[in-house]
């Protein structure tokens, strides 16, 4: 169980508090509602652009590192196509300087066109080393287009070219910030060995007089239902062929997702799964298989990838994937097997918070859901799934007009 | 009036309070750690031995005899073991470096005697089926052959060749052609004459209490059985061929970057203080290396400079993969920014914003069960389990200099004693 309390600001801003005295690092973790599905389809990779830009400096602190250092303290980001996300763990003493410094961002950046310049080359090298320079690295900006037609998940959050970023200029990035980093559109949260007092009056004095701000409320369409098969094939210089399909399943809220990762952990998680024994283990038909949610708040997708090996034809592998999909739809799970995948669950989910920024970013998660408290009911909603709630996920998702397959061929 | 020009007053822990656990010597001969900490429920239990690759006498068997033991043990088949474990929610890691082989087990505590009562079987009586050798080598040999498409994969391990030499233990790598060639008795000969209670460090950590040591002593402190080693044999010289390197690599879009040299071992006097002024030069995100080829030129997503700990040497290693058309530019700054370390005093605000943030990472080195378990897991790897180091390290920390970080750049970071690699489509030496 973990306890917390949780107020707002007049401005908007949501606080969240999480105390526990053995933790003597504490966790300041500041989640915004904006990732890659908030950007113009023409200006894509903004979002995680401008995670970049955050650390550029603020109009009263001209670095933002140092002061972090200064103070023994350490501080990443992330984006991703809901959201971006802002983390520091400092000394306890020194949790002052997460106040100063992420309220002053918030406040206002410093804008300069050299750090808006280095920071597109940065970003521009991610590019190359992430999703160019390795094996199998631009799948995802293939596949995401494939299955999405119309909702912005249609591109990773680095962007659909680097052209996009290179071609950002400093209006755009200042129209963003105000559009989007406001307190009416953060959630904060603290963790570790602090009370919710000293967090309300540090939030108070630090965020309180930061105006909100009119955000840019622009609907996401829906993706509308799939009703073909769709596939596209790659040629690449890789050593071994590749495959990837992807199912659109529901959306992070919906009471189908507990069923659909489960689904998903009896088919991949762990050596004894379904996937592994029966295709890598037995059949030996793939080096690597996996089966995966992206776990997007909006609908996501069901994975499937796996690593051909040599003496099998795509053709093969694939009749070998849908034939364990068909399988699992009908009296093919037992008792054993789902109790299995919720104990791994439970598991993997308690060791998912063992530490003070762990369990502060998914306070904050599950706020921007609805309600934080969801994260002590998680495992218990898991518990309560049947047999029945699983074949019925697997049934409604596992049709080929729900499909999108990418063939990733070797040239050799 | 809220000044927000000004930082909030910051303190610098004084003192750090670092768990010391005693070794507990068990019956069968092998010795027991113990760190109780922690809120939630869950523990990890890890088995080192002295079994790491410099002790093979064929390639990968180390690392093959150690990946396998959950593959079918006397008494219990692979696909046994894996329910077992996934069904009582633990997690299993099995790997080996170059100097030792290691055992992990995640669980939550409320399973620990369930998940002990498996990994007796799996250290003590691996059988290794002929089946699961050929499924474990096959994908071995696609990964690593995907492995080495990546310019970085190449790129370090060339660093190590160059630097130990290609037949030294520390030099050595498998290629794919390397899983061809084990076998069930490769496997099985090795597990017999390098895997046994003796030698063996059992590290108990998260939230433990003394019923649950008193499992792990039953289970895995009690009979003695195998063959394992002290680990107290010398490595041979390194036989270094230093210099530039280049490997071509057509229509890759950046080049990999590895510049390194032997450094003096964790043990050595000077390094708690070379491990400051590494700090200084690439340990961190304000680093100069990173100030400067990333922050102000753009060149790359990142680049670090690392002191990596083998039980018999250090080594320090500069590393990034930068636009292949910046590669120039790039190993010209990277020397640029060590010539500066040599020849001008580090600024005392630099020093002190070190100082802090060093006394931090030491702070979060030691938080929570499992970064102080891997944190005395070093110790005990490269220190001899002697608590004083971080003594030693604190102390550099708070009292370098900036004239001793001259003196030692002006010894260890020289281009004479160096190895530079390149991976990329052009040569750019």
């Amino acid at each position: 169980m973990i306890s917390f309390e949780r107020f707002t600001l007049d401005n908007g801003l949501k606080v969240i508090v999480h105390t526990d005295k053995s933790m003597p690092i504490v966790a300041f973790n500041i989640l915004y509602n904006v990732g890659a599905k908030h950007e113009d389809p023409n200006r894509t990779g903004f979002a995680h652009l401008f995670e970049h830009l955050m650390f550029g400096g603020s109009v009263n602190a001209p670095n933002y590192d140092e002061p972090v250092e200064q103070a023994g303290g350490e501080n990443n980001a992330f984006t991703s196509n809901d959201i971006t996300n802002y983390y520091l763990t400092l000394p306890k003493e020194n949790i002052e300087t997460a106040f100063w410094l992420e309220s002053d961002r918030m406040l206002s950046l410093a804008f300069s066109q050299k750090s808006l310049d280095v920071q597109k080359n940065v970003v521009i090298e991610e590019f190359n080393q992430r999703y160019l320079n390795q094996p199998y690295g631009d799948v995802w900006l293939h596949l995401r287009p494939l299955a999405y037609k119309v909702h912005p998940y249609q591109w990773p959050t680095i962007g659909k070219t680097p052209e996009h970023i290179a071609s950002a200029t400093l209006t755009e990035v200042k129209n963003f910030f105000y559009s989007h980093y406001a307190p009416n559109n953060a959630i904060l949260c603290v963790a570790g060995d602090i009370s919710a007092n000293e967090v309300i009056t540090m939030a108070n004095k630090w965020f309180g007089p930061i105006p909100s701000r009119e955000l840019e409320l622009k609907s996401i369409e829906k993706e509308p239902k799939q009703n073909e098969f769709r596939s596209l094939e790659l040629t690449r210089n890789v050593p071994y062929n590749s495959i990837y399909k992807a199912y659109h399943m529901c959306s992070k809220n919906h009471s189908d997702f507990a069923a659909t990762d489960l689904l998903s952990d009896i088919l991949s998680n762990g050596k004894s799964s379904r996937l592994f024994q029966n295709l890598v283990k037995q059949k030996n038909i793939f080096s690597n298989i996996d089966a995966f949610i992206t776990g997007d708040n909006d609908e996501g997708l069901f994975i499937i990838t796996g690593r051909l090996n040599d003496d099998y034809s795509f053709e093969k592998a694939e009749a070998a994937i849908e034939q364990e999909l068909e399988i699992i739809k009908t009296n093919s799970i037992t008792e054993y097997e789902l109790e299995k995948v919720k104990n791994k669950f439970e598991s993997s989910f308690t060791f998912g918070l063992t530490s003070a920024n762990e369990i502060a970013l998914n306070l904050c998660q599950y706020d921007l859901l609805g309600d934080a408290h969801m994260l002590n009911s998680v495992v218990s909603t898991y518990r309560q799934v049947a047999i029945a709630d699983i074949e019925k996920v697997a049934k409604a998702i596992f049709t080929r007009n729900n499909c999108s397959t990418l063939y990733y061929k070797s040239e050799k | 009036m809220l000044n927000r020009a000004q930082q909030p007053p910051v303190k610098i822990a004084e003192h750090i309070n670092i768990p010391q656990p005693a070794f507990i010597n068990l019956k069968n001969g092998s010795k027991l750690l113990v760190i109780n900490e922690g809120d939630v429920d869950v523990c990890r239990i890890d088995i080192l031995f002295n079994a790491g690759s410099r002790y093979q006498t064929q390639k990968l068997e180390a690392v093959a005899s150690t990946s396998l033991m959950p593959e079918g043990t006397k008494k219990y088949t692979s696909q046994q073991i894996s329910e077992y474990f996934d069904f009582w929610g633990s997690f299993i890691n099995v790997n080996a470096d170059k100097d030792f082989a290691r055992v992990t087990a995640y669980t939550l505590t409320k399973h620990i005697s369930q998940t002990l009562d498996r990994l007796e079987h799996i250290i003590k009586e691996p059988t290794y089926p002929t089946d699961e050798v050929r499924v474990w080598a096959s994908r071995g040999k696609q990964n690593l052959t995907v492995q080495l498409d990546k310019t970085s994969t190449i790129a370090r391990m060339e660093l190590f060749k160059n630097i130990y030499g290609e037949n030294h233990p520390y030099g050595m790598f498998a290629m794919p052609t390397d899983y061809d060639k084990i076998s069930r008795e490769n496997l099985a000969g090795f597990h017999a004459s390098n895997f046994g209670s003796e030698g063996a460090i059992i590290i108990l950590s998260g939230k433990i209490s003394d019923t649950h040591i008193n499992e792990a002593v039953k289970y895995l402190g009690t009979a003695k059985w195998g063959n394992g080693k002290l680990g107290s044999n010398a490595i041979e010289d390194s036989n270094p061929n230093l210099g530039k390197q280049f490997v071509k690599k057509d229509n890759a879009v950046q080049s990999a970057i590895r510049i390194g040299c032997e450094v003096c071992h964790r043990t050595h006097p000077d390094f708690t203080d070379l491990s400051v002024a590494n700090t200084l030069l690439g340990g961190y995100f304000g680093s100069r290396l990173m100030k400067n080829i990333r922050e102000d030129k753009g060149y790359t997503y990142g680049i670090g400079s690392y002191m990596v700990s083998l039980r018999d040497s250090t080594l320090l290693a500069i590393s990034t993969e930068v636009g292949a058309n910046f590669t120039k530019n790039a190993i010209h700054e990277i020397w640029k920014e060590i010539d500066r370390l040599k020849k001008e005093p580090v600024p005392l605000a630099e020093l002190n914003k070190i100082r802090s943030h060093l006394t931090g990472e030491v702070l979060r080195s030691f938080n929570g069960p499992f970064a102080t378990a891997d944190s005395i897991i070093g110790l005990l790897n490269y220190n001899n389990l002697d608590y004083s180091f971080h003594d030693r390290l604190m102390n550099s920390i708070k009292h370098i200099n900036p004239e001793r970080i001259m003196e030692l750049a002006n010894k260890w970071f020289n281009q004479e004693t160096m190895v530079e690699c390149v991976v990329g489509p052009e040569n750019p030496f």
